[in-house]
């Protein structure tokens, strides 16, 4: 689908993709590769925010398993020269995840399966997208990148006002780049996670190193190699009965390639209004469920135009 | 990478079978059976045995028989306890073990107050006799860790997780054939000596959502190596893991991603095993299970547990299944759908319509439930005879309206226009041949009705003896869509535990086979037509027969190396090919 629509925010990374474009011969029309397309890295099962990190680990031997599930609109918007192709118009995921913890201490696998990846093929500047088609019938098994975790809260306890730790993310290459759902080699993430609660106020916060070793410059949209990645959260708690609690908070979140650090075209953010119902003992099996809807700040480099998260976890903890 | 395996490499892996099983005698061992007083055997309990001497213990749980082995257990002096919920426990003290002491204790446990929750066997019901291999190799699992130390309860889970890693490697020596892909076509075994391996793992995870509602997900990693790209056989494919579709390089994927919900409607109560794809439960005998979504065919119909899980029994994919049942799936043997099971204590009845693919034997699915689909009904009876050794018959209706080619449309289209030719199919789907003289299914796929009818029976001879028989009649008008190449099968075999000879947690079996194809499928072979995986050229119609025996050793745990021969007469239907011969062999680990 074609669109002479161009989101003034965007002029100049569509400025930089048009002079990138210049450089190539005018008669090269090169196939663009898909990608690990998804950048909403769910916190650990059992994490309590949707991205962001409560790093609430404690006591004994403890788990949690987690399913969630998502919608996301327009997460690859590609423009260039005035024109603009939705490569990825539609994407839904089911994600299942698992993890174990002891003490201050988590690991973890996530299992993503992409229930639908449709958009529209088509060629921007020199280059030409193919779009996926994903869908039950057609992949009807996929997977996507497993990932497999480890978090370590380093300061604080379960429920301090200032919880500092670090975690290291594998990401293990499953199903095809056409799928838009894999870079096709390994990745890796760390890291500096922190997070605290004051009387009826909760946040959490990121800052780490995406390790891509897929750099697809200066093809629009594509990937630029390794990224900084950000985020914070805060919220309200809001107690029901003595065991359970409403928290309604919002999350900003995003990645930003090195290649061209904090640039519009190469950075991605997004913002979700978070919501979860949770039980708080601090022992015994416990249930969250996470709604979060929310937008792309600036919706491009995999920001989708908005989307819809849904969760339901199951966690506990022994003494 | 090439498996390079010998025959000679396969003798060497026997021995190491015996030399483990010489080295194992160094120690001792305790076996036994546990029962209630009526003699019913008492699935589930716990078997513990202390060492007096070191304060170590070890433990174990009973299979569906009743049966408990501690395999090695080092010279000193015990103490075994055995307990059961519903039951009083048992104790023996000292129990004595000297070099190479071979011990059986039974057991005989005294009803306590309350035993609604026992699990006995001696009246099995139609869940119950699909359950055996769950709890062998799952009890050194995880959950039964958990589980024996208070953190968790395999007997009402609300989730659990199992894992399970395979490997299997066959040699294919070189075998004689009066042709081989004779005029361009693509789809006999190769005649020289050819190697092939599949290597798995799985990882089971089960939550209950509610009382009654289970999700289960499966993903699953493959590597594999083919013989002849899979060509060649047509109800014997030697490896039943090489339907999967893998390649050398690891493929991971989802294999299952269902959800079970079940209504009870009383009757007995009866335990479900935990397992792979179970969560530990209480059941009524009389309920109602939904299955929806992404799952085999086999998950649900035509289970055997006398042949088991072939992850642990045989290798040979005609022990899979009825080979001529063209069940709904994906090329890897998944598919989308539901099943509904009604249990009614000795009776069972299901139903399921399932997605085909778009393409015979391709990746895609064809999701339009109401214009293409497969139908199952399966009808299940268990019963128990020679006294107390358990049993049951099933008979498997099914019905395919998929797209797919008639044998007789290939062929009249290539009568009436020569150059409708299998080397001439172009964008079509076809196999690949380039075979200019023959005809092909690509000009003919349609939307067309595949029907078929099975038999399947399995009985307990004594504790540690089973047998089995399956056979299944398809009309044998249409291609293959998604399993073998066959129309008509039959297997029967045997299936022998360890225990007979000292060591309950080996097994051994034999089995036979037989497949054949119809009058107008042999006539398409015979011109020199190609299906998915059979087709030489040309034909000396006859059944292919096969024979397969297998030992399978319990190393350590849940631990196993297998060694397997197999034998096939008439490889793809052809007389003017074969024998060939088969050697295997087979590591598997389940945690």
């Amino acid at each position: 689908m074609w669109s002479s629509e161009r989101p003034c925010g965007l002029a100049f990374a569509s400025i930089l993709v048009a002079v990138s474009l210049c450089s190539l011969p005018a008669e090269a029309q090169q196939q663009a590769e898909g990608f690990a397309l998804e950048r909403l890295y769910t916190s650990a099962p059992g994490g309590g925010w949707i991205v962001l990190d409560a790093l609430d680990m404690h006591g004994g031997l403890g788990g949690a398993m987690e399913l969630t599930t998502g919608y996301e609109h327009d997460p690859l918007r590609v423009q260039a020269g005035g024109q603009t192709l939705a490569v990825v118009s539609s994407e839904a995921f089911v994600d299942f995840g698992l993890a174990a913890t002891y003490d201050r201490y988590r690991v973890y696998a996530n299992f993503t399966m992409p229930a639908s990846l449709t958009g529209d093929s088509g060629t921007v500047g020199n280059y030409t997208y193919t779009a996926p088609n994903v869908g039950l019938g057609s992949d009807p098994d996929n997977l996507a990148d497993i990932r497999l975790g480890f978090d370590a809260r380093l300061l604080g306890d379960a429920r301090s006002p200032f919880r500092l730790g670090a975690g290291a993310q594998l990401f293990i290459p499953s199903d095809s780049r056409a799928n838009y759902d894999t870079d096709g080699r390994v990745r890796a993430m760390g890291r500096i996670l922190f997070a605290g609660d004051q009387g009826i106020f909760t946040y959490a916060g990121q800052a780490g190193v995406h390790i891509r070793t897929l750099d697809d410059s200066p093809i629009p949209g594509s990937p630029q190699g390794s990224e900084f990645l950000f985020g914070i959260a805060g919220g309200v708690k809001i107690p029901v009965g003595s065991a359970k609690q409403f928290v309604v908070g919002s999350e900003v979140y995003g990645a930003s390639a090195f290649r061209s650090f904090m640039q519009a075209g190469e950075t991605d953010k997004e913002w979700l209004l978070s919501t979860r119902f949770e039980g708080t003992g601090s022992s015994g099996r416990q249930a969250r469920v996470k709604l979060g809807v929310g937008r792309g700040i600036n919706p491009q480099f995999g920001a989708p135009k908005w989307r819809v998260v849904l969760a339901v976890e199951l966690f506990g903890w022994t003494k | 990478m090439r498996v390079t395996m010998r025959p000679v490499s396969w003798v060497l892996v026997v021995l190491l079978l015996l030399l483990h099983s010489a080295w194992a005698q160094m120690e001792g061992r305790i076996s036994g059976v546990v029962s209630d007083p009526s003699g019913a055997f008492i699935a589930v309990a716990t078997a513990t045995l202390n060492n007096l001497g070191n304060g170590t213990k070890q433990t174990t749980i009973t299979s569906d028989q009743g049966q408990y082995s501690f395999p090695v257990v080092a010279v000193g002096q015990y103490e075994l306890e055995i307990a059961s919920p519903g039951f009083q426990p048992y104790k023996k003290i000292g129990v004595v073990i000297d070099v190479n002491g071979v011990l059986r204790i039974d057991a005989i446990l005294q009803t306590a107050q309350r035993t609604q929750s026992a699990q006995v066997t001696n009246v099995p019901t139609a869940s119950e006799s699909t359950q055996t291999d769950k709890s062998d190799d799952t009890s050194f699992g995880l959950m039964h860790y958990l589980s024996k130390n208070g953190r968790h309860d395999v007997h009402n889970e609300t989730w659990n997780l199992y894992g399970q890693l395979t490997a299997i490697g066959f040699d294919k020596p070189s075998f004689h054939a009066a042709y081989t892909n004779l005029n361009g076509s693509n789809s006999s075994l190769n005649t020289y000596a050819e190697q092939s391996y599949t290597q798995t793992l799985t990882l089971f995870f089960g939550l209950r959502l509610r009382p009654g509602t289970d999700l289960y997900i499966v993903p699953e990693e493959i590597s594999e190596l083919t013989l002849s790209k899979l060509k060649g056989l047509g109800g014997a494919t030697e490896n039943f893991e090489l339907q999967k579709v893998g390649s050398v390089k690891p493929t991971i994927y989802r294999s299952r991603f269902f959800l079970r919900q079940t209504f009870g409607f009383g009757g007995q109560s009866i335990e479900l095993p935990s397992g792979q794809m179970q969560l530990g439960e209480h059941v009524d005998s009389r309920r109602l299970v939904f299955t929806l979504g992404n799952f085999s065919a086999l998950d649900v119909f035509d289970q055997n547990s006398v042949v088991g899980d072939l992850r642990k029994s045989f290798f040979d994919e005609a022990f899979m299944t009825n080979s001529a049942w063209d069940f709904p799936a994906d090329a890897r043997g998944y598919s989308i759908g539901g099943a509904a099971e009604l249990y009614w204590d000795q009776w069972a009845v299901r139903v399921m319509r399932l997605m085909p693919p778009v393409e015979p034997n391709s990746q895609t699915l064809v999701f339009q439930p109401f214009k293409y689909y497969g139908d199952q009904v399966e009808f299940e009876h268990d019963h128990v005879l020679f006294g107390d050794q358990p049993g049951a018959v099933r008979l498997l209706l099914y019905r395919n309206h998929e797209l797919m080619g008639r044998f007789a449309d290939a062929i009249n289209a290539f009568e009436a226009n020569p150059a409708d030719n299998a080397a001439n199919c172009g964008t079509l789907y076809n196999y690949g041949s380039e075979n200019p003289t023959a005809p092909d299914l690509c000009f003919v796929r349609k939307t067309n009705v595949k029907v078929g009818i099975g038999f399947n029976a399995e009985q307990s001879i004594t504790p540690n003896i089973g047998v089995f028989f399956r056979a299944m009649y398809s009309d044998g008008r249409t291609e293959v869509e998604a399993y073998d190449s066959a129309d008509r099968s039959a297997t029967v075999g045997t299936k022998v535990k360890g225990a007979l000879w000292g060591q309950p947690l080996d097994s051994a079996g034999l089995g036979f086979g037989t497949s054949w194809i119809s009058a107008i499928h042999a006539k398409y072979l015979e011109m020199g037509g190609v299906d998915g995986f059979i087709g030489d050229g040309a034909l000396t119609q006859a059944h292919e027969n096969m024979t397969e025996i297998y030992y399978r050793k319990h190393i350590s745990r849940s631990i196993y190396l297998s060694a397997d021969y197999q034998r096939v007469w008439n490889p793809g239907y052809n007389a003017a090919r074969g024998p060939v011969n088969l050697f295997g062999g087979k590591f598997h680990v389940e945690f």
